[in-house]
């Protein structure tokens, strides 16, 4: 009964139905499921599935958009029974749009593909300026800041991000993306890694997470 | 042969004394260079149409598009004080809220509490949609009225006269020489900018009926606007359709969220007036040239190539050579804002030589030209397309 539900759980994900997927998240619960298995094979599972058909063109972003609300629902009832240890995942990422930037479309996509797979995301929004950045990484002691930006105006802010967590001392790996960026960019302007989707975001999130491990 | 009837040819799918040249220049690359004042060109008609024209004579291209619309005169009176700092302005106004104004791009308006308003989906009413104008100096509101009106206006008089202050004003300036172009904005770009983006596109899964019935209000509005801009004289009509590419949307739902009511649009323009209506959409749009032909536009715009976009030149040129014109693929980042002249020259000739034969080629940046692209690279095209665009 427990793996049917919890292939179910998978489904609902698939499909984006946010309902069943809240129904059928309790019911794994009230059967004494813990929540770190539900999450782990239920509700992954399920989002995998849509990184991998995301990749491949099978789906668009509005099929991505509600599997990630429907995880989100699920994930919101799991996470306070969650141990903090099982919270934090495989590493955590901050990630913004950078300072000047209000386009986040593909930012929020690249945090729902990451904390879909196991990634604690602190998504700093919009408009993200370096001292944020630099707080947020220093409270959160986060392994990876992750800059998006659409502008040709904006792109060259992730620079003076990078410089400054350079300069601080920081301990925390850069990865960039954004419809205007590419990995010459990225090498120029110092950074760890680029990104050029979402589910490229993952591997190198997972690559620079195994690299400063 | 003056480049209005240059553009005209090309438009027609015929051929000219040489291929067109025109540019889509980013708000931003205004304000840096055209020595007008950032703020009075983003909120003044006239001195929006001063950029315009100053643009077109330094970069010699052969028509205007007017990619903004006309504001309420004395634009100062509103405003309650201007905080200059150095690489913005934040301008608080009178009838509340604030705007922060870079001096590199597009200014944005913020509510009083630092955040930007959008209507919910569930609180919509289709009925009460109209046309939304993301560049309105308030940005988005629901229902929607002009800048701090406090009322939505009725859609029988919904576009206040200056809305088109710019076009006359460019009109009378150079309407006899240049080719001068409208936009109005797709009804899909006019629901994701209401909605935020994310929302709208989940909204096309979560009750699509709902979606389609703001869409028909939407693209009313549409009609309205490209009418009233067609009446005034312009010599093409561009919508505005970012967000329709592969990079958001697949074609099954371009087919029915965008391609009907774009092809609305087409229609209704094309019934009363005798001029082109294009489309433009950003980004990956290779595995969609035939559903964008389907709208009827008479042409298509940006055509991104990789790594922006999808759209190989050369492909692309053999499906829509004879059906519709063709304008931009030089991309705009890795060629004319980051290339060298020599990149730029061998980038912009390939297309020349790709594009002209048998006419129907805009020699034109993909999207929009960067703001800090220096004015030399663009001051290249025209010296390219004179030696090397001639029939």
């Amino acid at each position: 009964m427990i793996e049917t539900l919890l292939k179910e759980l998978s489904l609902a994900v698939i499909d984006g139905k946010q309902n069943e997927s809240i129904s059928l998240t309790n019911k794994l619960f009230e059967a004494g499921l813990p929540a770190k298995d539900i999450l782990d094979k239920g509700l992954l599972p399920g989002m995998e599935v849509v990184g991998v058909r995301f990749r491949d063109n099978i789906i668009f972003v509005p099929q991505v958009l509600i599997s990630a609300r429907a995880m989100k629902t699920s994930l919101a009832i799991l996470e306070p029974l969650l141990s903090k240890s099982d919270a934090k995942g495989v590493g955590t990422i901050v990630i913004g749009t950078v300072k000047g930037d209000v386009h986040d479309i593909g930012k929020n996509i690249v945090a729902m593909m990451l904390r879909s797979s196991g990634f604690t995301v602190i998504d700093l929004g919009i408009d993200t300026k370096v001292e944020k950045f630099m707080e947020t990484v220093k409270k959160e002691n986060a392994d990876i800041v992750g800059m998006s930006a659409l502008l040709t105006t904006t792109m060259g802010y992730m620079k003076v991000v990078i410089d400054k967590l350079k300069d601080e001392g920081f301990d925390v790996k850069t990865m960039v993306g954004g419809a205007p960026i590419s990995k010459s960019f990225a090498d120029q302007i110092g950074a760890d890694g680029y990104a050029k989707n979402a589910s490229d975001a993952v591997k190198l999130a997972k690559d620079l997470i195994s690299i400063k491990a | 042969m003056t480049s209005k009837e240059r553009v005209k040819e090309a438009m027609a799918l015929n051929t000219a004394d040489r291929v067109p040249l025109m540019c889509q220049l980013s708000l931003g690359h205004y304000f840096l260079f055209s020595n007008v004042n950032p703020l009075d060109i983003w909120y003044s008609s006239d001195d929006f149409a001063e950029a315009l024209l100053r643009m077109r004579d330094r970069y010699s291209f052969d028509g205007i598009l007017i990619n903004l619309p006309g504001r309420e005169p004395n634009y100062q009176k509103l405003i309650k004080n201007i905080d200059k700092k150095d690489d913005e302005a934040v301008i608080s106004w009178k009838g509340g809220g604030y705007t922060v104004f870079p001096k590199d791009d597009n200014p944005h308006y913020y509510q009083e509490d630092g955040s930007r308003y959008f209507p919910s989906f569930d609180e919509i009413d289709p009925d009460k949609l109209f046309y939304v104008e993301p560049w309105d100096i308030t940005d988005i509101k629901y229902p929607y009225s002009w800048g701090f009106e406090k009322e939505p206006r009725p859609s029988d008089d919904f576009f206040p006269d200056y809305h088109f202050d710019t076009i006359k004003k460019v009109i009378e300036a150079a309407g006899n020489k240049f080719s001068i172009h409208s936009e109005v904005f797709s009804p899909w770009s006019q629901f994701l900018e209401l909605l935020n983006y994310e929302f709208a596109l989940m909204a096309i899964l979560d009750d699509p009926v709902k979606a389609k019935a703001c869409l028909e209000r939407l693209t009313e509005g549409a009609i309205d606007l490209a009418k009233k801009q067609a009446a005034l004289g312009v010599d093409a009509v561009l919508i505005s359709s970012a967000f329709a590419g592969a990079g958001l949307i697949s074609r099954d739902h371009y087919k029915e969220f965008v391609l009907p009511y774009e092809k609305m649009i087409v229609q209704e323009v094309q019934k009363e007036f005798n001029i082109p209506v294009y489309t433009h959409t950003c980004g990956s749009i290779g595995d969609r040239l035939d559903l964008m032909m389907e709208t009827g536009a008479n042409g298509i715009d940006t055509l991104d190539p990789p790594p922006l976009g999808t759209v190989d030149l050369e492909e692309a040129k053999k499906q829509l050579q004879g059906k519709v014109f063709i304008k931009g693929n030089i991309d705009p980042v890795n060629t004319l804002l980051n290339g060298t002249k020599d990149i730029i020259s061998k980038d912009v000739l390939w297309r020349i030589e790709v594009g002209k034969p048998n006419g129907g080629y805009i020699l034109s940046s993909a999207c929009s030209v960067a703001p800090y692209t220096p004015q030399e690279n663009i001051e290249l095209l025209s010296h390219l397309v004179e030696q090397y665009g001639g029939y």
